[in-house]
Order: structure tokens, then sequence, then C-alpha cells
């Protein structure tokens, strides 16, 4: 249950980390986000008895806010240079979570981020009587939703410029393609998606930590998305649920588990660099299936 | 305050060469391969724990560990390329970066699992005491960081420009298929470097682990991010830039931790950064060097 729920929440981050691939950019930042998210829906519910869909609201539009800050002076870096200043960006932000110590005291316990610390008792799940089972549904319910946005944009004008964004960005523009703009909504957007992980991720947790937002899970979420597979939506989630799912819910690799992913991955990229579900390969399956 | 100051920029430069070092390998492979290796500092850990394997299990004569040091980290290096970069050398540069994140799990897991202590004392490279300047000291380690530093990038800077290898070299990075033209053996060469680049960097880590005395599995991590901004903050591609870059970065480290502490250290060196990266000075976009 712990591991299906954890991928559903994996998940979130892999996605915008996807998105923004299809726009031609890589991050090393989505963890950030993530954090934001995680942040401000903790804050939410725990201290201010926010109900957790308004609280997840804020914490989208907390992310979203936080990446176009983000965005708007890196708008014209590109490659290493722009996965370099979003792993500033969101290591600055972990640094601000040890450094934030909020608390009130809510029947009579101090209760909020408290620096390294860490932030407990973020039991919104628990108080309002949600069942594990209803909260896994719920999760996986959003993503649910997320995976149908993402197939009626990629089938749509709208996924075509994404694609023609991250493939050739001069001819973008010269089709009149706000260009800046346009990958301002993209970053904006995967700082929403991230922060809406993030949300989930505080409240199934019930505790976080600034150490849960480090580079390690900003990493994993760009290869989580190119193992998987950068022709679908579904490619990330596929690599989600290759790491979590298979290596982790069985304990034959116990001890043993970075090595055998790290190698299955780095030979895996060999043969098929764009990952296992890459254009080509929907492109067979769509051809298959019609 | 006067006196704090001084101290503190000594300590910084005493830091920011192993900064320096670090990037001076990280600008290597980038500035030929146009890749990035996360794998670089993991690498390093993987050499220095062979070494602190090798001086509780045997013998603990620094030179010794030194030899151990650079030949695990060139052997880590090798799998690295291998793996990682050979086969994209004409493909996709994430799929490269992230095939070399992939190793860096590998080489986390196999260290701890080796040796699972969170930390490992590492033989000192002398027993002096800090030299006194007056009332400042100054630590003869950082000397010898400093001093092989400065010689590196001296010896690369030679290479580069006064040896047939570096000719090769740089035919490669500016016009690869011209150089294959011309006869040149390119994944020879691309290899060549990284095996230079893993070398320097069994030699930084050496350097930093005998003068830390510890070994810890951050090493890995601190190694490829403190590289990595010195490598930017240097502007990219350029030797001499790194070393800048690193001392910059070391001093800019020590000042803002005497003041700020420890956590506005981080913050401040990443600010700079990103400031840097947004801003974009002549330096930071021209590279070569």
């Amino acid at each position: 249950m712990g591991v299906l729920t954890n991928i559903g929440l994996i998940s979130f981050v892999a996605l915008s980390a996807y998105l923004l691939i299809l726009a031609g950019e890589m991050s090393f930042g989505q963890q950030g986000f993530f954090g934001v998210g995680a942040y401000t829906a903790g804050v939410a519910t725990a201290m201010y008895g926010v109900p957790l869909p308004i609280a997840a609201l804020m914490a989208m539009g907390a992310g979203a806010a936080a990446a176009f800050l983000v965005g708007l002076p890196t708008l014209r870096l590109r490659g290493l240079y722009f996965a370099m200043a979003t792993l500033a960006a969101a290591e600055m932000l972990r640094i601000v979570f040890e450094l934030i110590h909020f608390q009130r005291e809510i029947d009579g316990e101090p209760v909020g981020p408290d620096g390294t610390q860490g932030f407990r008792g973020i039991r919104w799940v628990f108080e309002n009587g949600v069942e594990r089972e209803g909260y896994l549904a719920m999760v996986w319910g959003l993503l649910f939703v997320v995976v149908i946005l993402f197939l009626i944009v990629e089938r749509s004008k709208l996924g075509a410029t994404l694609r023609m964004l991250g493939e050739d960005p001069e001819l973008a523009r010269m089709l009149g393609i706000h260009v800046e703009r346009f990958k301002l909504g993209v970053v904006a957007t995967a700082g929403a998606l991230a922060a809406l992980g993030g949300a989930l991720y505080a409240h199934h947790n019930t505790y976080i930590e600034p150490r849960n937002f480090d580079i390690m899970l900003g990493v994993h979420s760009l290869a989580y998305a190119l193992i998987g597979g950068l022709g679908t939506v579904f490619g990330p989630l596929l690599g989600v649920l290759i790491d979590i799912g298979a290596l982790e819910g069985s304990r034959v690799f116990h001890g043993y588990r970075m090595i055998v992913f790290g190698g299955l991955v780095a030979v895996l990229l060999i043969f098929r660099p764009r990952g296992l579900l890459d254009e080509r390969v929907v492109h067979w399956l769509k051809r298959r299936l019609a | 305050m006067i006196l704090d100051l001084i101290q503190n920029s000594f300590d910084g430069l005493a830091m920011g060469a192993s900064y320096a070092l670090l990037a001076v390998g990280f600008t290597l492979v980038f500035g030929v391969l146009r890749r990035v290796n996360l794998s670089y500092g993991p690498a390093i850990m993987f050499g220095c724990y062979a070494a602190t394997w090798v001086s509780f299990s045997f013998h603990s004569n620094i030179f010794l560990l030194l030899g151990i040091a650079v030949l695990g980290s060139v052997l880590a290096g090798t799998y690295v390329e291998r793996l990682c970069f050979a086969p994209h050398h004409k493909g996709s540069a994430i799929a490269a970066m992230v095939a070399s994140f992939a190793l860096w799990m590998q080489f986390e897991e196999v260290v701890t699992l080796v040796m699972p202590k969170h930390l490992y004392d590492f033989p000192p490279m002398f027993d002096a005491e800090p030299l006194a300047i007056g009332p400042l000291s100054l630590r003869a380690e950082a000397l010898v960081m400093l001093a092989c530093a400065l010689a590196i990038c001296f010896a690369l800077h030679r290479m580069l420009y006064r040896s047939r290898f570096g000719l090769a070299l740089r035919a490669v990075t500016d016009a690869p298929v011209a150089a294959q033209l011309a006869g040149i053996n390119v994944p020879r060469v691309l290899l060549l470097v990284f095996l230079l680049a893993s070398a320097i960097g069994g030699l930084a880590g050496w350097l930093i682990v005998s003068t830390h005395t510890q070994v810890t599995p951050m090493l890995g991590m601190w190694s490829t991010l403190k590289g990595l901004l010195a490598m930017m903050i240097g502007g990219l591609g350029s030797l001499p830039g790194a070393v800048i870059g690193g001392l910059a970065l070391g001093v800019l480290e020590a000042h803002s931790q005497w003041f700020l502490g420890p956590q506005a250290r981080d913050l401040i060196a990443y600010l700079l950064l990103f400031v840097l990266l947004a801003w974009r000075p002549r330096w930071m976009t021209t590279s070569h060097g």
C-alpha cells in the first residue's frame, strides 16, 4: 500500500521533469517546487486548519509562483546553464526550509516548520478519518486526471508547439510563437505539478524535513522520465514503476538495489537514449492499435 | 577584525584550492566532451575509499595511499567513460548525464556495502603544526594543495598548447569530424582525456581527505557539487577560470560562514551561482583557454 502511494507521489515530480524535457529544458530543481508545495500545504492544514483540497490548490499556486520567479531571470539559458540555475534555486529553497522557524501553539503543542528539525504533525488525513485506501485512491485519482490532461494536450496544437519548442526554438520563433512567454508558462505549470505532488507527499508522510527535497529527488525524477521514455506521458510513470515498484517491492535485491538499478539504467540508455517508450515505439504502438 | 578577515581569507584559499582542483578535472572533461559527468565526484570517492581500505588492512604510507586513490579513481573513471560517455559520444548529452548519475548510485552503494561505517579516519599528509605568521596561522596542507592546483593548471596548459596530444585534443574539441579525417583516433583521445581528469580527481580527493583526515560517503556528492559550482563560477571550459572560480568560491564561503553561519554560506554560494547565470557576464560565456 505504501509503495503504491509512493509511486503515485513521485510520479508527479517525474511528470513535471518530463514536461520540461518536452519543452527542451532539463531541470535539476523540480524537488524545490515539490518542497514548496509540501511546506505550503502543511502549514495551511496543520497550522491554520485549511481543508486539504484548498491547501493543495494553494500549494500549486505557490509552486507555480516560485517556478515563475525562478524562470523569469533564467529564460534565455539553455542546457547545462538552465540545469545549474534550477539546481541553485532548488538548493536555495532547501536552505530556506532549514532556516524557517515558524510555529504556532495548537492544543498546547508547537506546530510548524522547525528548521532542520523538520515539520511534524501534518495530520489532516488522519484527523479527518480518511483511510489509507481512500488516500491512495485520491492520489491515483489526481494522477489520473493529470495524465488525461497530458494526453489531451499532447494531441492538441499546444502539444505540437511544446515539442517544436524542444526540438527547434528558433523555428518556433519564426512561426510567430512567443518562445519566452510560452516557456515561462511551461516552467510555472511544471512547478505547480511538482508542488501538488509535494502537498500530497507531506500529508501522506505527516512529517517532512528539508533533506527530503535535496538534489537526489530532482535527478531521480529526470532519470525516471528518461528511462521510461520521452515519447508519451506513460514513460515517466513507467520509470517510477520500474524503480520503486519492481525493485523496492521485491526484496530480492535488498542492499543491492542501487547497484542493479544504476547498471540497468546506464545499459538501457546506451540502446535507448530516449527511454523505453520513446517516440518511435509510441508511434509504432499507435499504428498497431489504430 | 582585520586579522579575522585575513585569517578567513587564508582558510578560504585553502578550501578554495581543493575546489579548484576538482573544478580543473571537471573542466577538462566538459571542455572537450561538452558533457557533464555527475559521477566525477563519486569516482573520486571510490578511489579514496579504496585508499582508506588499504590503510586499514595493510599499510598507511601516504604515497602508497596516493597511488591507490589515483588508481581507484582512474579505474572508476574508465568504467564511467565506457558505460556513459563512449556510447553517447555523438548522441544525447542528457542521456550521458543521466547514465553517469545512475553509476553514481552504484558507487555510493558499493562503497557503503564494503565499508558501512558513517565515517572513517584517513592518515594525515604529515604531522605538522600549522605555520604561524605573526598572529595568523596557515596549515601546511593548504599550501601543498594550492601548489598542486597551480602546478596542475600550468602543466595542463602546457600540454594543451605545446604537445602533440594537446594539439590532437584541441582539434577534437574544435572540429571532431575534421580531426577524425586527419587521422586522429577520436574515441581514444576522449578516453585519455577522461582518464587524465580522473587521475587529477584522484589526486584532489587524496589531498582533500588527508587534509580533513576523514572519509564519509558524502564525499561523492560534495565533490561533484563543489566542482560544478567552481567550474560554473570560473566560466565553463577555461582551466585558469576553474582555478580562479575555485579560489573565489572558497574565500566567499569562508567569509560568509564566519559572519553569517554555515547555512548562509551555502545559500550565498548558490545565490552567487544563480545571479551569475542569470546575468551572464562575458567571461562566463566565452570558453576555452
